[in-house]
Protein backbone atom coordinates (compact mmCIF):
# COMPACT_ATOMS: atom_id res chain seq x y z
CA UNK A 1 0.00 0.00 0.00
CA UNK A 2 2.68 2.68 0.85
CA UNK A 3 4.63 1.24 -2.43
CA UNK A 4 1.41 2.43 -4.36
CA UNK A 5 0.82 5.61 -2.63
CA UNK A 6 4.78 6.55 -3.06
CA UNK A 7 4.30 5.50 -7.08
CA UNK A 8 0.95 7.84 -7.31
CA UNK A 9 2.70 10.77 -5.40
CA UNK A 10 5.61 10.08 -7.55
CA UNK A 11 3.74 10.28 -10.44
CA UNK A 12 1.78 13.39 -9.53
CA UNK A 13 5.11 15.05 -9.11
CA UNK A 14 6.36 14.13 -12.25
CA UNK A 15 3.02 15.13 -13.98
CA UNK A 16 2.95 18.62 -12.00
CA UNK A 17 7.22 18.72 -13.06
CA UNK A 18 6.51 18.04 -16.91
CA UNK A 19 3.06 20.18 -17.73
CA UNK A 20 3.41 23.28 -18.76
CA UNK A 21 0.75 24.49 -18.05
CA UNK A 22 -0.21 28.03 -15.40
CA UNK A 23 2.22 28.39 -12.29
CA UNK A 24 0.49 26.84 -9.46
CA UNK A 25 -1.54 29.28 -7.34
CA UNK A 26 -2.18 31.91 -9.53
CA UNK A 27 -5.72 32.66 -10.21
CA UNK A 28 -5.34 32.17 -13.81
CA UNK A 29 -8.45 31.85 -16.06
CA UNK A 30 -8.89 31.33 -19.96
CA UNK A 31 -9.23 34.69 -22.02
CA UNK A 32 -13.12 35.24 -22.49
CA UNK A 33 -13.15 34.82 -18.76
CA UNK A 34 -10.25 37.12 -18.26
CA UNK A 35 -11.51 39.69 -20.17
CA UNK A 36 -14.81 40.00 -18.82
CA UNK A 37 -12.83 40.32 -15.42
CA UNK A 38 -10.50 42.96 -16.52
CA UNK A 39 -13.50 45.41 -17.94
CA UNK A 40 -15.35 44.90 -14.74
CA UNK A 41 -12.54 45.26 -12.28
CA UNK A 42 -10.39 48.37 -14.36
CA UNK A 43 -7.11 45.74 -14.08
CA UNK A 44 -5.02 45.18 -16.81
CA UNK A 45 -4.46 41.90 -18.29
CA UNK A 46 -1.96 40.01 -18.24
CA UNK A 47 -1.36 37.32 -20.78
CA UNK A 48 0.46 34.09 -20.49
CA UNK A 49 1.08 32.40 -23.78
CA UNK A 50 1.99 28.88 -23.13
CA UNK A 51 2.56 25.65 -24.64
CA UNK A 52 1.85 22.12 -23.55
CA UNK A 53 5.16 20.48 -21.95
CA UNK A 54 7.17 24.01 -23.39
CA UNK A 55 10.48 23.53 -20.64
CA UNK A 56 10.93 27.65 -20.82
CA UNK A 57 7.03 28.03 -19.73
CA UNK A 58 8.28 25.29 -16.80
CA UNK A 59 11.37 27.01 -15.99
CA UNK A 60 10.10 30.23 -15.80
CA UNK A 61 7.18 28.78 -13.54
CA UNK A 62 9.81 27.10 -11.01
CA UNK A 63 12.27 30.37 -11.00
CA UNK A 64 10.48 33.20 -11.43
CA UNK A 65 6.44 32.59 -10.91
CA UNK A 66 7.52 30.81 -7.41
CA UNK A 67 8.13 34.31 -5.75
CA UNK A 68 5.60 34.96 -3.20
CA UNK A 69 5.81 38.55 -3.47
CA UNK A 70 5.21 38.07 -7.54
CA UNK A 71 2.89 35.96 -7.02
CA UNK A 72 0.63 38.53 -4.62
CA UNK A 73 1.77 41.62 -6.93
CA UNK A 74 0.17 39.91 -10.17
CA UNK A 75 -2.90 37.65 -8.28
CA UNK A 76 -3.80 41.34 -6.67
CA UNK A 77 -3.39 44.06 -9.27
CA UNK A 78 -4.21 41.72 -12.59
CA UNK A 79 -6.72 40.03 -14.73
CA UNK A 80 -4.87 36.85 -15.16
CA UNK A 81 -5.08 34.80 -18.62
CA UNK A 82 -3.43 31.64 -19.71
CA UNK A 83 -3.65 30.54 -23.37
CA UNK A 84 -2.61 27.38 -24.58
CA UNK A 85 -0.48 28.32 -27.68
CA UNK A 86 -1.29 24.81 -29.81
CA UNK A 87 -5.19 24.88 -28.32
CA UNK A 88 -7.98 24.49 -30.51
CA UNK A 89 -10.71 26.22 -27.38
CA UNK A 90 -11.99 28.98 -28.86
CA UNK A 91 -11.90 32.96 -27.51
CA UNK A 92 -13.60 36.29 -28.76
CA UNK A 93 -11.09 39.15 -29.03
CA UNK A 94 -12.09 42.24 -28.12
CA UNK A 95 -13.18 43.08 -31.71
CA UNK A 96 -15.98 40.41 -31.59
CA UNK A 97 -14.33 38.19 -33.59
CA UNK A 98 -14.32 33.96 -32.89
CA UNK A 99 -10.63 32.44 -33.29
CA UNK A 100 -9.01 29.57 -31.54
CA UNK A 101 -5.91 29.74 -28.84
CA UNK A 102 -3.66 28.70 -30.87
CA UNK A 103 -4.86 31.64 -34.10
CA UNK A 104 -4.50 34.14 -31.28
CA UNK A 105 -0.52 32.94 -31.39
CA UNK A 106 -0.77 33.91 -35.37
CA UNK A 107 -2.80 37.60 -34.24
CA UNK A 108 0.53 37.50 -32.16
CA UNK A 109 2.93 36.70 -33.90
CA UNK A 110 4.28 34.16 -31.51
CA UNK A 111 7.60 32.60 -32.49
CA UNK A 112 8.65 31.19 -28.87
CA UNK A 113 6.77 30.44 -25.47
CA UNK A 114 6.56 31.63 -22.87
CA UNK A 115 4.89 35.00 -24.24
CA UNK A 116 4.21 37.27 -21.80
CA UNK A 117 1.62 39.49 -23.07
CA UNK A 118 0.00 42.82 -20.78
CA UNK A 119 -3.06 44.28 -22.33
CA UNK A 120 -5.49 47.16 -21.14
CA UNK A 121 -8.88 46.18 -18.99
CA UNK A 122 -10.14 46.83 -22.42
CA UNK A 123 -8.15 44.18 -24.46
CA UNK A 124 -6.30 46.40 -26.12
CA UNK A 125 -2.10 45.03 -26.54
CA UNK A 126 0.22 47.46 -24.24
CA UNK A 127 3.84 45.23 -25.31
CA UNK A 128 4.67 41.73 -25.50
CA UNK A 129 7.73 40.05 -24.14
CA UNK A 130 8.63 36.52 -24.72
CA UNK A 131 10.92 34.33 -23.40
CA UNK A 132 12.25 33.40 -19.73
CA UNK A 133 12.03 36.80 -17.52
CA UNK A 134 12.74 37.41 -13.69
CA UNK A 135 11.04 38.37 -11.15
CA UNK A 136 12.93 41.66 -11.73
CA UNK A 137 11.73 41.60 -15.01
CA UNK A 138 8.00 40.94 -14.21
CA UNK A 139 8.43 44.23 -11.42
CA UNK A 140 9.85 46.31 -14.23
CA UNK A 141 6.98 45.41 -16.75
CA UNK A 142 4.12 46.13 -13.69
CA UNK A 143 5.61 49.59 -12.87
CA UNK A 144 5.72 50.28 -16.33
CA UNK A 145 1.92 49.42 -17.24
CA UNK A 146 0.38 50.43 -14.32
CA UNK A 147 2.43 53.45 -13.91
CA UNK A 148 1.08 54.31 -17.11
CA UNK A 149 4.65 54.85 -18.39
CA UNK A 150 3.55 52.60 -21.28
CA UNK A 151 1.40 56.01 -23.15
CA UNK A 152 4.39 58.02 -23.19
CA UNK A 153 7.35 55.86 -23.72
CA UNK A 154 8.39 52.63 -25.22
CA UNK A 155 9.39 49.93 -22.95
CA UNK A 156 12.95 49.90 -23.50
CA UNK A 157 13.03 53.70 -23.09
CA UNK A 158 11.09 53.15 -19.77
CA UNK A 159 14.07 51.07 -18.68
CA UNK A 160 16.05 52.88 -19.50
CA UNK A 161 15.12 55.89 -17.53
CA UNK A 162 15.50 53.67 -15.09
CA UNK A 163 18.54 52.37 -15.04
CA UNK B 1 20.18 47.19 -54.36
CA UNK B 2 18.72 47.20 -57.62
CA UNK B 3 20.93 44.19 -58.77
CA UNK B 4 20.12 42.27 -55.67
CA UNK B 5 16.24 42.80 -56.38
CA UNK B 6 17.31 41.53 -60.27
CA UNK B 7 19.49 38.66 -58.71
CA UNK B 8 16.49 37.47 -56.04
CA UNK B 9 14.03 37.92 -59.32
CA UNK B 10 16.21 36.06 -61.47
CA UNK B 11 16.18 32.58 -58.53
CA UNK B 12 12.62 33.07 -58.13
CA UNK B 13 11.85 32.93 -61.74
CA UNK B 14 11.95 28.95 -62.74
CA UNK B 15 9.65 28.15 -59.56
CA UNK B 16 6.89 31.18 -60.28
CA UNK B 17 7.32 30.23 -64.15
CA UNK B 18 6.06 26.78 -63.60
CA UNK B 19 2.49 27.77 -62.79
CA UNK B 20 0.24 30.09 -65.27
CA UNK B 21 -2.39 31.82 -62.44
CA UNK B 22 -5.85 32.93 -64.00
CA UNK B 23 -7.47 35.86 -62.41
CA UNK B 24 -8.39 36.01 -58.88
CA UNK B 25 -12.15 35.45 -57.50
CA UNK B 26 -14.11 36.60 -54.81
CA UNK B 27 -15.61 33.48 -52.68
CA UNK B 28 -17.87 35.52 -50.21
CA UNK B 29 -20.84 37.64 -51.39
CA UNK B 30 -20.77 39.35 -47.97
CA UNK B 31 -18.31 41.08 -46.26
CA UNK B 32 -17.98 43.86 -43.51
CA UNK B 33 -15.74 44.98 -41.00
CA UNK B 34 -17.17 43.34 -38.31
CA UNK B 35 -17.57 40.11 -40.18
CA UNK B 36 -15.42 37.67 -39.46
CA UNK B 37 -14.26 34.73 -42.39
CA UNK B 38 -12.28 32.03 -40.89
CA UNK B 39 -10.68 29.30 -43.28
CA UNK B 40 -10.24 26.94 -40.49
CA UNK B 41 -10.82 23.09 -40.12
CA UNK B 42 -9.28 19.89 -39.55
CA UNK B 43 -6.43 18.98 -42.40
CA UNK B 44 -7.41 22.23 -44.10
CA UNK B 45 -9.79 20.63 -46.20
CA UNK B 46 -11.98 23.75 -47.32
CA UNK B 47 -11.80 23.55 -51.51
CA UNK B 48 -12.17 20.60 -53.74
CA UNK B 49 -13.13 20.06 -57.60
CA UNK B 50 -15.75 17.66 -58.19
CA UNK B 51 -15.55 17.31 -62.01
CA UNK B 52 -15.35 20.93 -63.25
CA UNK B 53 -17.17 22.26 -60.29
CA UNK B 54 -15.35 24.02 -57.39
CA UNK B 55 -16.42 24.21 -53.64
CA UNK B 56 -15.31 26.36 -51.37
CA UNK B 57 -16.53 26.21 -47.46
CA UNK B 58 -16.19 28.57 -44.74
CA UNK B 59 -17.55 29.81 -41.13
CA UNK B 60 -18.35 33.26 -40.55
CA UNK B 61 -20.35 35.76 -38.03
CA UNK B 62 -22.48 37.63 -40.90
CA UNK B 63 -25.57 36.54 -39.31
CA UNK B 64 -24.69 37.51 -35.44
CA UNK B 65 -23.84 34.13 -35.29
CA UNK B 66 -20.74 31.47 -36.22
CA UNK B 67 -22.58 29.92 -39.29
CA UNK B 68 -20.45 27.88 -42.23
CA UNK B 69 -21.00 28.24 -45.90
CA UNK B 70 -20.46 26.35 -49.17
CA UNK B 71 -20.13 28.16 -52.84
CA UNK B 72 -19.78 26.83 -56.02
CA UNK B 73 -18.58 27.65 -59.07
CA UNK B 74 -18.83 25.49 -62.28
CA UNK B 75 -16.18 26.67 -64.90
CA UNK B 76 -18.12 27.74 -67.41
CA UNK B 77 -19.61 30.23 -64.45
CA UNK B 78 -17.45 33.14 -64.52
CA UNK B 79 -17.67 33.99 -60.52
CA UNK B 80 -18.75 31.94 -57.30
CA UNK B 81 -22.75 31.29 -56.89
CA UNK B 82 -24.21 33.04 -54.00
CA UNK B 83 -23.28 31.10 -51.04
CA UNK B 84 -25.57 27.61 -49.55
CA UNK B 85 -25.16 28.33 -45.53
CA UNK B 86 -24.95 24.75 -44.14
CA UNK B 87 -26.19 25.48 -40.50
CA UNK B 88 -28.83 26.55 -38.37
CA UNK B 89 -26.76 26.65 -35.24
CA UNK B 90 -23.47 28.22 -34.01
CA UNK B 91 -20.92 26.26 -36.71
CA UNK B 92 -17.33 25.77 -36.87
CA UNK B 93 -14.66 24.12 -39.12
CA UNK B 94 -16.18 22.94 -42.50
CA UNK B 95 -14.74 20.52 -45.07
CA UNK B 96 -15.70 19.50 -47.68
CA UNK B 97 -14.72 16.48 -50.14
CA UNK B 98 -15.27 15.79 -53.91
CA UNK B 99 -17.56 13.41 -54.97
CA UNK B 100 -17.54 13.58 -58.58
CA UNK B 101 -19.94 14.65 -61.20
CA UNK B 102 -20.15 18.31 -59.31
CA UNK B 103 -21.29 16.80 -56.05
CA UNK B 104 -19.78 17.25 -52.81
CA UNK B 105 -20.10 16.15 -49.15
CA UNK B 106 -19.96 18.64 -46.55
CA UNK B 107 -19.61 18.02 -42.45
CA UNK B 108 -19.13 20.65 -39.77
CA UNK B 109 -19.52 21.04 -36.49
CA UNK B 110 -22.77 22.72 -35.51
CA UNK B 111 -23.80 23.06 -31.72
CA UNK B 112 -21.14 20.76 -30.55
CA UNK B 113 -22.03 17.74 -32.48
CA UNK B 114 -20.50 16.87 -36.21
CA UNK B 115 -23.06 16.74 -39.27
CA UNK B 116 -22.67 15.39 -42.68
CA UNK B 117 -24.34 16.60 -46.15
CA UNK B 118 -24.63 16.10 -49.71
CA UNK B 119 -24.26 18.64 -52.13
CA UNK B 120 -26.51 20.03 -53.84
CA UNK B 121 -29.56 18.17 -52.28
CA UNK B 122 -28.75 15.86 -49.28
CA UNK B 123 -29.66 16.52 -46.03
CA UNK B 124 -28.05 16.84 -42.72
CA UNK B 125 -27.03 13.76 -40.81
CA UNK B 126 -25.50 14.29 -37.01
CA UNK B 127 -22.53 11.24 -37.10
CA UNK B 128 -21.11 12.15 -33.44
CA UNK B 129 -22.91 10.73 -30.33
CA UNK B 130 -21.23 12.87 -27.86
CA UNK B 131 -19.65 16.71 -27.83
CA UNK B 132 -17.45 16.64 -30.81
CA UNK B 133 -15.51 19.03 -33.23
CA UNK B 134 -12.78 19.15 -35.69
CA UNK B 135 -14.13 16.48 -38.67
CA UNK B 136 -12.20 16.27 -41.63
CA UNK B 137 -13.44 13.68 -44.81
CA UNK B 138 -12.04 11.04 -47.69
CA UNK B 139 -13.45 9.21 -49.44
CA UNK B 140 -13.01 6.40 -52.41
CA UNK B 141 -16.13 5.22 -55.22
CA UNK B 142 -19.54 5.47 -52.53
CA UNK B 143 -17.54 5.06 -49.72
CA UNK B 144 -16.96 8.21 -47.26
CA UNK B 145 -14.83 8.31 -43.86
CA UNK B 146 -15.04 10.99 -41.66
CA UNK B 147 -13.21 11.11 -38.53
CA UNK B 148 -13.50 13.83 -35.74
CA UNK B 149 -12.42 14.82 -32.13
CA UNK B 150 -15.18 13.60 -29.22
CA UNK B 151 -15.65 13.13 -26.26
CA UNK B 152 -15.26 9.83 -24.09
CA UNK B 153 -14.41 10.76 -20.83
CA UNK B 154 -12.45 13.24 -19.41
CA UNK B 155 -10.48 13.99 -22.75
CA UNK B 156 -11.35 13.84 -26.46
CA UNK B 157 -10.07 10.75 -28.61
CA UNK B 158 -10.36 10.56 -32.74
CA UNK B 159 -13.21 8.66 -33.98
CA UNK B 160 -13.88 6.99 -37.29
CA UNK B 161 -16.85 6.64 -39.32
CA UNK B 162 -17.53 4.63 -42.52
CA UNK B 163 -20.26 5.82 -44.49
CA UNK B 164 -21.72 4.82 -47.91
CA UNK B 165 -23.36 7.01 -49.99
CA UNK B 166 -26.94 6.63 -51.84
CA UNK B 167 -27.93 9.19 -53.84
CA UNK B 168 -28.20 12.04 -51.88
CA UNK B 169 -28.14 10.12 -48.58
CA UNK B 170 -25.48 8.74 -46.55
CA UNK B 171 -25.78 5.72 -44.42
CA UNK B 172 -23.44 5.17 -41.10
CA UNK B 173 -21.73 1.70 -41.32
CA UNK B 174 -19.86 2.05 -38.11
CA UNK B 175 -18.82 4.23 -35.82
CA UNK B 176 -15.05 3.66 -33.89
CA UNK B 177 -12.81 4.90 -32.23
CA UNK B 178 -9.19 4.62 -33.82
CA UNK B 179 -8.47 3.71 -30.29
CA UNK B 180 -10.39 1.59 -27.89
CA UNK B 181 -8.84 1.88 -24.61
CA UNK B 182 -9.70 5.51 -23.19
CA UNK B 183 -7.80 8.55 -24.02
CA UNK B 184 -5.20 9.43 -21.33
CA UNK B 185 -4.84 13.04 -22.36
CA UNK B 186 -6.20 14.89 -25.28
CA UNK B 187 -6.50 13.86 -28.93
CA UNK B 188 -7.40 16.15 -32.30
CA UNK B 189 -6.99 17.28 -35.24
CA UNK B 190 -7.50 14.53 -37.25
CA UNK B 191 -6.72 14.28 -40.68
CA UNK B 192 -7.25 11.43 -43.03
CA UNK B 193 -5.95 10.29 -46.47
CA UNK B 194 -7.73 7.13 -48.37
CA UNK B 195 -4.81 5.22 -50.04
CA UNK B 196 -4.22 3.99 -53.42
CA UNK B 197 -5.34 0.96 -52.66
CA UNK B 198 -8.36 2.10 -50.61
CA UNK B 199 -6.57 1.81 -47.23
CA UNK B 200 -6.76 4.69 -44.61
CA UNK B 201 -4.71 6.48 -42.35
CA UNK B 202 -5.25 8.30 -40.03
CA UNK B 203 -2.96 11.28 -38.27
CA UNK B 204 -3.67 13.16 -35.37
CA UNK B 205 -2.75 15.20 -32.39
CA UNK B 206 -2.08 13.39 -29.42
CA UNK B 207 -1.13 14.63 -26.04
CA UNK B 208 -0.47 11.66 -24.02
CA UNK B 209 3.64 12.23 -23.71
CA UNK B 210 3.20 15.17 -22.27
CA UNK B 211 3.60 17.45 -25.04
CA UNK B 212 1.97 17.45 -28.54
CA UNK B 213 2.78 15.14 -30.77
CA UNK B 214 0.98 14.18 -34.10
CA UNK B 215 0.22 10.20 -33.80
CA UNK B 216 -0.62 8.06 -37.07
CA UNK B 217 -2.53 4.70 -37.72
CA UNK B 218 -3.15 2.85 -40.45
CA UNK B 219 -6.76 0.36 -41.57
CA UNK B 220 -7.00 -1.62 -44.65
CA UNK B 221 -10.57 -1.26 -43.66
CA UNK B 222 -11.60 1.93 -41.69
CA UNK B 223 -12.91 -0.37 -38.84
CA UNK B 224 -9.69 -2.02 -37.59
CA UNK B 225 -6.64 0.67 -36.79
CA UNK B 226 -2.86 -0.44 -36.18
CA UNK B 227 -1.79 0.54 -33.10
CA UNK B 228 -0.84 4.24 -33.35
CA UNK B 229 3.32 5.19 -34.06
CA UNK B 230 4.69 8.78 -33.91
CA UNK B 231 4.75 11.19 -37.40
CA UNK B 232 7.41 12.79 -35.82
CA UNK B 233 10.70 11.32 -35.63
CA UNK B 234 11.86 13.60 -32.44
CA UNK B 235 11.39 11.76 -29.08
CA UNK B 236 9.19 13.20 -26.24
CA UNK B 237 11.51 13.74 -22.79
CA UNK B 238 12.37 16.88 -20.70
CA UNK B 239 15.52 19.14 -20.88
CA UNK B 240 17.24 18.92 -17.76
CA UNK B 241 14.29 17.94 -15.89
CA UNK B 242 12.35 20.67 -17.51
CA UNK B 243 9.13 20.71 -19.71
CA UNK B 244 8.30 17.57 -21.81
CA UNK B 245 9.30 17.95 -25.57
CA UNK B 246 9.18 20.56 -28.51
CA UNK B 247 5.34 21.15 -30.00
CA UNK B 248 3.89 19.34 -33.39
CA UNK B 249 0.34 20.54 -34.34
CA UNK B 250 -2.68 20.25 -37.63
CA UNK B 251 -1.33 17.17 -39.13
CA UNK B 252 -2.14 17.39 -42.64
CA UNK B 253 -2.55 13.95 -45.21
CA UNK B 254 -2.72 13.45 -48.74
CA UNK B 255 -2.60 10.44 -50.82
CA UNK B 256 0.70 9.62 -52.14
CA UNK B 257 1.95 7.09 -54.76
CA UNK B 258 0.12 3.72 -55.65
CA UNK B 259 -0.87 3.29 -51.84
CA UNK B 260 1.08 5.20 -49.70
CA UNK B 261 0.78 8.92 -48.03
CA UNK B 262 2.62 11.94 -47.51
CA UNK B 263 1.94 13.97 -44.20
CA UNK B 264 2.67 18.29 -43.20
CA UNK B 265 2.20 19.59 -40.40
CA UNK B 266 3.47 22.94 -38.03
CA UNK B 267 6.74 21.79 -36.24
CA UNK B 268 8.57 23.82 -33.53
CA UNK B 269 11.69 22.03 -32.76
CA UNK B 270 13.58 24.91 -33.83
CA UNK B 271 11.61 26.56 -31.08
CA UNK B 272 13.06 30.02 -30.86
CA UNK B 273 11.69 30.71 -34.76
CA UNK B 274 8.31 29.66 -34.53
CA UNK B 275 6.33 26.77 -36.46
CA UNK B 276 8.12 25.07 -39.69
CA UNK B 277 6.53 23.28 -41.94
CA UNK B 278 7.75 19.41 -41.99
CA UNK B 279 6.67 16.64 -44.12
CA UNK B 280 6.92 12.52 -44.25
CA UNK B 281 6.18 9.88 -46.77
CA UNK B 282 4.76 7.01 -46.16
CA UNK B 283 5.49 4.99 -49.27
CA UNK B 284 3.25 1.95 -48.95
CA UNK B 285 4.81 0.57 -46.29
CA UNK B 286 2.44 1.87 -43.35
CA UNK B 287 5.62 3.26 -41.65
CA UNK B 288 6.35 7.22 -42.25
CA UNK B 289 10.13 7.70 -42.89
CA UNK B 290 12.26 10.73 -41.91
CA UNK B 291 10.75 14.19 -41.21
CA UNK B 292 12.04 16.87 -44.12
CA UNK B 293 11.91 20.64 -43.78
CA UNK B 294 9.50 21.56 -46.52
CA UNK B 295 9.94 25.66 -46.63
CA UNK B 296 13.38 27.17 -47.46
CA UNK B 297 16.38 28.84 -45.82
CA UNK B 298 14.54 31.97 -46.79
CA UNK B 299 11.66 31.47 -44.85
CA UNK B 300 13.80 29.35 -41.80
CA UNK B 301 13.74 32.22 -39.31
CA UNK B 302 10.06 32.99 -39.61
CA UNK B 303 7.05 31.42 -38.25
CA UNK B 304 4.86 29.45 -40.16
CA UNK B 305 1.15 28.85 -40.00
CA UNK B 306 -1.65 26.85 -41.95
CA UNK B 307 0.06 24.37 -43.18
CA UNK B 308 -1.71 21.53 -46.17
CA UNK B 309 -0.43 19.24 -48.20
CA UNK B 310 -2.22 18.29 -51.56
CA UNK B 311 -1.57 15.64 -53.91
CA UNK B 312 -2.74 13.81 -57.31
CA UNK B 313 -2.92 10.84 -58.86
CA UNK B 314 -0.22 11.86 -61.35
CA UNK B 315 2.20 12.23 -58.51
CA UNK B 316 1.93 16.29 -58.37
CA UNK B 317 2.79 17.54 -55.17
CA UNK B 318 2.12 20.50 -53.22
CA UNK B 319 3.02 21.85 -49.65
CA UNK B 320 1.60 25.42 -48.86
CA UNK B 321 1.16 27.70 -45.98
CA UNK B 322 1.86 31.63 -44.93
CA UNK B 323 4.56 33.24 -43.36
CA UNK B 324 5.63 37.01 -43.54
CA UNK B 325 8.85 36.60 -44.88
CA UNK B 326 8.33 39.65 -47.13
CA UNK B 327 7.03 41.90 -44.04
CA UNK B 328 3.04 41.08 -44.21
CA UNK B 329 1.22 37.46 -44.06
CA UNK B 330 1.23 36.62 -47.72
CA UNK B 331 0.26 32.40 -49.00
CA UNK B 332 3.64 30.15 -50.08
CA UNK B 333 4.04 26.97 -51.59
CA UNK B 334 6.78 24.63 -52.29
CA UNK B 335 6.55 21.53 -54.86
CA UNK B 336 7.83 18.43 -54.51
CA UNK B 337 10.36 17.88 -57.33
CA UNK B 338 10.36 13.76 -56.68
CA UNK B 339 13.40 14.14 -54.25
CA UNK B 340 13.12 17.19 -52.18
CA UNK B 341 10.81 20.19 -51.87
CA UNK B 342 11.62 23.12 -54.24
CA UNK B 343 12.09 26.87 -53.89
CA UNK B 344 9.28 28.28 -52.07
CA UNK B 345 7.30 30.28 -54.38
CA UNK B 346 4.08 32.82 -54.24
CA UNK B 347 0.69 32.88 -55.26
CA UNK B 348 0.71 36.39 -56.82
CA UNK B 349 -2.63 37.31 -55.83
CA UNK B 350 -1.95 36.47 -52.56
CA UNK B 351 1.31 37.94 -52.03
CA UNK B 352 1.96 41.76 -51.35
CA UNK B 353 1.08 45.01 -49.66
CA UNK B 354 -1.84 43.53 -46.80
CA UNK B 355 -2.70 40.19 -44.93
CA UNK B 356 -2.71 37.10 -47.08
CA UNK B 357 -3.05 33.82 -44.94
CA UNK B 358 -4.87 30.46 -43.74
CA UNK B 359 -4.37 28.99 -47.21
CA UNK B 360 -6.41 25.92 -48.79
CA UNK B 361 -5.59 24.10 -51.84
CA UNK B 362 -6.92 21.11 -54.25
CA UNK B 363 -5.51 19.85 -57.40
CA UNK B 364 -8.36 18.40 -60.13
CA UNK B 365 -8.18 15.60 -62.24
CA UNK B 366 -6.50 17.62 -65.40
CA UNK B 367 -4.09 18.72 -62.99
CA UNK B 368 -5.12 22.17 -62.36
CA UNK B 369 -4.31 23.83 -58.43
CA UNK B 370 -7.13 25.53 -56.82
CA UNK B 371 -5.47 27.74 -54.38
CA UNK B 372 -8.58 29.44 -51.51
CA UNK B 373 -6.97 32.28 -49.38
CA UNK B 374 -8.17 34.70 -46.45
CA UNK B 375 -7.36 38.64 -47.87
CA UNK B 376 -7.97 40.42 -44.43
CA UNK B 377 -8.82 44.18 -44.67
CA UNK B 378 -10.14 45.90 -41.37
CA UNK B 379 -11.78 48.40 -42.42
CA UNK B 380 -13.57 46.51 -45.38
CA UNK B 381 -13.46 43.32 -44.45
CA UNK B 382 -11.87 39.54 -44.81
CA UNK B 383 -12.52 38.22 -48.14
CA UNK B 384 -12.08 34.73 -48.83
CA UNK B 385 -10.41 35.08 -52.54
CA UNK B 386 -9.77 31.89 -55.10
CA UNK B 387 -7.52 31.87 -57.78
CA UNK B 388 -7.04 28.47 -60.10
CA UNK B 389 -3.35 28.03 -61.93
CA UNK B 390 -2.32 25.60 -64.87
CA UNK B 391 0.68 24.41 -65.42
CA UNK B 392 2.52 25.36 -67.78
Amino acid sequence: MKLIQTLLAASVLWAGTALADPPKGYPFVDFDAGLKAAKASGKPIFLYFGRYGCAWCDHTNKKTFSDAGLKKLYSDNYALVYVDAESGKRLTLPSGERITEAELGVRLQAFATPLFVYLTPQGEKIFQAPGFKTVKDFQDYDSYVRGGHYKQKTLLEFLGSKS
Amino acid sequence: MRAAALLLAVLAWPAQAAWEWGAPLTVNSVQGAAIFPHIESANRQGVAVSGDTVGVVWEDNRSGSPQCYLALKPATAAQFQPEIQLSKNECYEPVVLALGDGRFVAAWEEAGAIQARVLPGGTSLQLSKAAAAQVTLGGRGDIVYAAWAEEAGRFKRIVVATLRLKGDALGVQSVQPVEAAPSVDDQGWPALAVTGDGSVTVAWEDRRYRHTVPLVSHSSDGRSFAPPARLTDRRSGSVDGLGAGTGAMRPTLAPWGERGAVAVWLDKRDFLSGYDVFAAFDPGTRRFGKNLRVQDNFGDNMAQWHARVVSDASGRLLALWDDARDGTPDVWLSEWDGEAFGDDFTVPAAHGPGAHSDPVAALDAGGALHVVWLDRDEAAGTRVRYVRAVRK
